[in-house]
This record gives structure tokens, sequence and C-alpha cells, in this order.
């Protein structure tokens, strides 16, 4: 096991991560900005060092100060959480440069996943299905063909993209041109790269994901599917659950095998989750995401395994504790992200200072949260304030269990995204269970139709 | 209407004022007025003049700008040391790079905050340079 654990995150996932990590007997070392100096994760870490101002760019993404504080201290490993250096090969190249575990799979594993065109060519090779699309489009006449090639409606993606920058739908081929410009322009913006290749639109699915945990001995094994169709207009996740309602056994069954005939495919080794959309009876491999996931307590609370510590076992070389016979779903899981968001205006996140906070208690619920009453919440970040999940024997208990949680919770300061998460649990839709990506978005077309 | 300001005001602003490096604080609305003071002054944070005494010098502190291991430029500087311009006062060593801290500008070097060997984070102050 290790000797000392870096974590390189900030908010609710660096105190998750220093949980797991006392739980274990390893002691830890905190990194925050100037900001955040007085931060919960700060609080609860054995040591901490400040590596730089407010701005991501200067702090949580500081590399060199980062690993200078991993070795001035004596740490061992990095656990880079998620967001910020989470998926970023260089930076786990470097750690191991340094002699510092990195928590996570290989550089190059990460590399390959995070080419979103590259990750489709090598599932595609290992029998995964994907959406039909194009290879990297090298011209505006290049996606003409390739949109004819697969027919129209088109979606449009960054290769290096992710939350949905540098994607654009196209509807026709007049439409083409202007998509193409500006969906290359955003990609070369936000990730200096502005190479884009097309898929084919599939209409209203399905977001399900598949968990993944595999060690360094080849060991592979799948803890079930999360259903992540409760998406905000920006494709962000707001509700998640698991197991996903209303899908047929065979293909859950199959979601499952593929994932694990993916991760497989790729060797992979650490946690790691394969987000596929479905579309009747039709699945399709989206993407890996090569790290922890916001939402992975549901996954842990149904089937009472720790993925963190797992993780951090794990990239000490240790061996899987079971086997995929080992493994079955007990109950259901339901997580509400509370967000310091405001959804009457586009979600749009605000920063402030938080005068009143209470969080839920009681049987079957959790919360994974940075905030207290007083907490400053800077404009730097994600906007993420809570992680609100419940969990139940049925799916009707674990949304019963969840509205009263949310009715428990109070958080006044800046606007949430508490009342939209009560509005969706109360809608009929949501509680027959199997609404699509757009069950989020409509609702908010249709509530201003009828203003 | 006491209790809540205690509560709900008081109790966040005095845990940010206990971990700052701040040795005073008021805070004013029409309710309320509050106003901290910290003690005993803390030795890693106060430069001299910034505490309560009147004084018309004015200080620098030089703060670190990498996360390294500070080492002392030799021979090392002593407080009451008097620059005749921007000196190298240390380096910061960092990843096998050693980065120069320098004193910008003339002065007297009136307070150490570190010693050699010692680990440093960013904006942790190093010297406080006397510029009067």
């Amino acid at each position: 096991m290790f000797r000392k654990i870096l974590i390189a995150n900030r908010g609710e996932i660096a105190l998750r991560i220093n949980r797991a990590a006392h739980e274990l007997g390893v002691p830890t070392v905190a990194i925050f900005s100037e900001p955040d100096r007085t931060s919960l994760h700060v609080r609860h870490a054995d040591e901490a060092f400040c590596v730089g101002p407010g701005p991501a760019a200067r702090s949580y993404l500081n590399v060199a100060n980062i690993i200078s504080a991993a070795l001035i201290c004596g740490a061992d490993a990095i656990h880079p959480g998620y967001g910020f250096l989470a998926e970023n090969a260089r930076f786990a190249q470097i750690c191991i440069d340094h002699d510092l575990a990195f928590i996570g799979p290989p550089p190059a594993t990460i590399a390959s996943m995070g080419d979103k065109a590259e990750a489709r060519r090598k599932m595609a090779e290992a029998g995964v299905p994907t959406t039909p699309g194009s290879e990297i489009l090298r011209s505006l006449a290049d996606a003409r063909a390739a949109a004819q090639r697969i027919g129209y409606p088109v979606l449009l993606k960054a290769t290096a993209g992710g939350g949905g920058k540098g994607m654009r739908v196209v509807d026709g081929e007049d439409d083409l041109p202007s998509a193409f410009a500006t969906a290359q322009a955003e990609a070369e913006a936000n990730f200096r790269d502005g190479r884009l290749y097309l898929e084919r639109l599939v209409r209203k699915p399905r977001h399900i994901e598949v968990q993944v945990l595999g060690d360094r001995f080849g060991t592979i094994v799948h803890l079930g599917e999360r259903d992540c169709s409760i998406q905000k207009p920006s494709h962000q996740k707001l509700i998640e659950e698991a197991p996903a309602p209303a899908l047929s056994e065979p293909i859950r069954e199959k979601l499952h095998a593929t994932a694990l005939a993916a991760a497989r495919a790729v060797g992979y080794s650490n946690a790691g989750t394969l987000e596929f959309l479905v579309d009747g009876s039709e699945i399709y491999f989206m993407e890996m995401n090569t790290r922890i996931q916001v939402e992975h307590p549901i996954t842990e609370l149904i089937y009472g395994v720790d993925l963190v510590k797992e993780q951090i076992r794990i990239a000490a070389g240790e061996h899987l504790g079971f086997a995929q016979d080992d493994m079955s779903p007990h109950g259901y899981a339901i997580e509400c992200r509370i967000n310091a968001e405001d959804p009457a205006n586009g979600f749009a996140p605000s920063a402030g200072t938080l005068v009143d906070v209470e969080f839920p208690g009681g049987p079957g619920v959790r919360v994974d949260t940075h905030i207290v009453a007083g907490s400053q919440i800077p404009p730097y970040y994600d906007s993420l304030l809570a992680k609100v999940v419940a969990v139940g024997r049925t799916r009707a208990n674990a949304i019963a269990r969840m509205e009263r949680a949310l009715s428990e919770t109070r958080i006044e300061g800046v606007p949430t995204t508490i009342e939209i998460c009560r509005d969706v649990l109360r809608s009929e839709a949501f509680r027959a269970g199997g609404v699509d990506v757009e069950f989020l978005p409509s609702r908010f077309i249709a509530a201003r139709a009828v203003v | 209407m006491f209790e809540e300001t205690v509560e709900h005001r008081l109790r966040p602003i005095a845990a940010a004022f206990a971990e700052s490096d701040l040795v005073r604080i008021r805070v004013a609305d029409d309710a309320a007025e509050i106003e901290l003071r910290r003690a005993v002054p803390n030795a890693r944070a106060v430069a001299p003049g910034s505490g309560g005494e009147q004084t018309n010098r004015t200080y620098d502190v030089i703060t670190a700008e990498v996360v390294g291991v500070l080492h002392f430029q030799r021979p090392p500087v002593e407080e009451g040391y008097s620059l005749d311009g921007d000196r190298e006062l240390a380096q910061i060593e960092a990843l096998g790079i050693r980065n120069p801290v320098r004193s910008r500008g003339a002065g007297r070097v009136a307070c150490i905050y570190v010693a050699e060997g010692q680990p440093v984070d960013y904006g942790q102050p190093l010297f406080a340079i006397d510029r009067s």
C-alpha cells in the first residue's frame, strides 16, 4: 500500500478520496488554490499545499507545483479525482516519471480513449457497436461526403471534445458549412484541437453507462449500469439512477457484456465507465471515461463496493478482491446533483456565500459534499455543491426517500437545482421510468410555451 | 435576531478569520457590526507595520511563486541588511530547478519568515522589505 497520497482535486471528490485513503490507513496531502484555503477538503487532509491563485489553470492544473508538492511531502501516489487532470495522459506520464503512482489507468489507455475518433475505431475493431460515423474530417467537402453516406441528421463532434463543446447537430446539407466552421472554432478554442468527425444522430436516446473495474493482472469485472438520461439542455447529467429502470434483461445483459468486451479489448485497469446510447433495442458505444465518475456513489450503494478504495488498491498493485460471480446489485439508488445554478436562467452557474446549509440524514441517505454554512463558492470552478443519494429496496422506495431527503435539504445564498430535481421526481414520466435525454430539455420548452 | 446573526454570520466569519492571515476584520451592515481582532499576532503572517502599531514605513512582502524547498543565497541575508538594488535573496528548488527569489528593488530586510531548507507553498511570505 502507498505511504502517502496527494489528492490533486478540490470539492466533494477531494473529500471522498480523503475518506477512502484514511479508511485504508494512508495519510493524505491536499492541494488548494488561494480562495479554497478554508475549504473542508483542506481541513480533512493531513497536510496541505497552496498551489496557486483562483483560476484553475494556475492552481489545480498547475502540474509543476502539484508534482513539486508531492515530492516535497514524500507522497508516492496521486489521485486525480474527476475533471482537472484526471484524463490528462501527459500528467499521468509525468507522475510516473517522478516515481509517483498515478491512481488511474496507464497513460496510453487515457490517451487512446481521450481521442474520441480513435476510441470509436478501437471499439469498432473489438466488435463494440458504435453509431455509424466517419474518420477525422479533413475538410468541409470531406464532411459533406461523409454526411451523405451516413444520412442526415448527423452530429459533428470534436475528437478532443467533451461537455458538449465543439458539437453540433446538422439536420441537412444546407446547415453543414456554418456548423462545420463553428464546431471547428469551438473545438480549437476549448481543446486547442480543431479536428472533427461525424456520426449519425440518434434521436432521443437514453444515456446508460456501465461501470468497470480491472486490476493489473487482467481481472476485469463490471458493476452494472447507471441510467444518466436526466440531463440539462447542455447534456450535463443532473439525476442518475442504478439499475436502469424499464430496461429489458437482454439489453441490460448486452450492455454488461459489451462493456466487459470493450474494457478487455483495451486491457483496461482501474475504474472506468463505458457510456452508451440506447435506442430501443440498439446500443451504441459513445465514449469511455478513464476515471472515477461523479455519479459513482449509486453503484457503490447497490453493489456494496467502495470504488475509490478499489482504485487505490489496484494502483498499489493489489488483486481485485472479487470475481464477477460475487457481484450482484441489491435495491435501487438515485443521485441528485445539487449545483449552484439557476435553472430558470439556463442553469447559469452562480458564485457567492452560503448563509444557510442543512443536509438530510436518516435511513438510506448519503450526502457527498464539501460545503457548510459560510462556505464561499468561488466563480472559478464546477458548480457542484453536493450529491444527495438515496437508496431503497425498490425504485419507488428510493424515489420516496429521495423526495423526503430533498425536502430536508436547505441551501441559501445561491440559486440551486434542488427544486428542479424535486420537480423531475414528481413527474409521471420519471416515475414510470425509462425517459430519454430529451426529457428535461423538452420540459423547459413546454414550460416556456405555457408562459 | 441576535442568535441568528451569531449562528449564520459570525461563525463562518470567525472560522474564515481564524484560518486567514488577517489580524483584524470588521463586517457591518444596517443590523449589526462585528469586529474580530487577533490577540496574538500570527508569526507567519504579520508583516512589520501591518499590525496595530502606527508607522509611516512601507513594506513589501515577497511571497513564494512556486511550491518548492527554500535555499538562501550565499552568504545568506539577515534581518536588518540593506539592499542597494534588486538582489537575489534565495532560490526555491522545485523539480530540480532553482527558481530565484529577488528583492524587487532596494530596501532593508525587515523580516525573514522562512528557514533554510524549508518547504514553501504558493503565496507563502518569505521576506518583508522596508522600502522607506
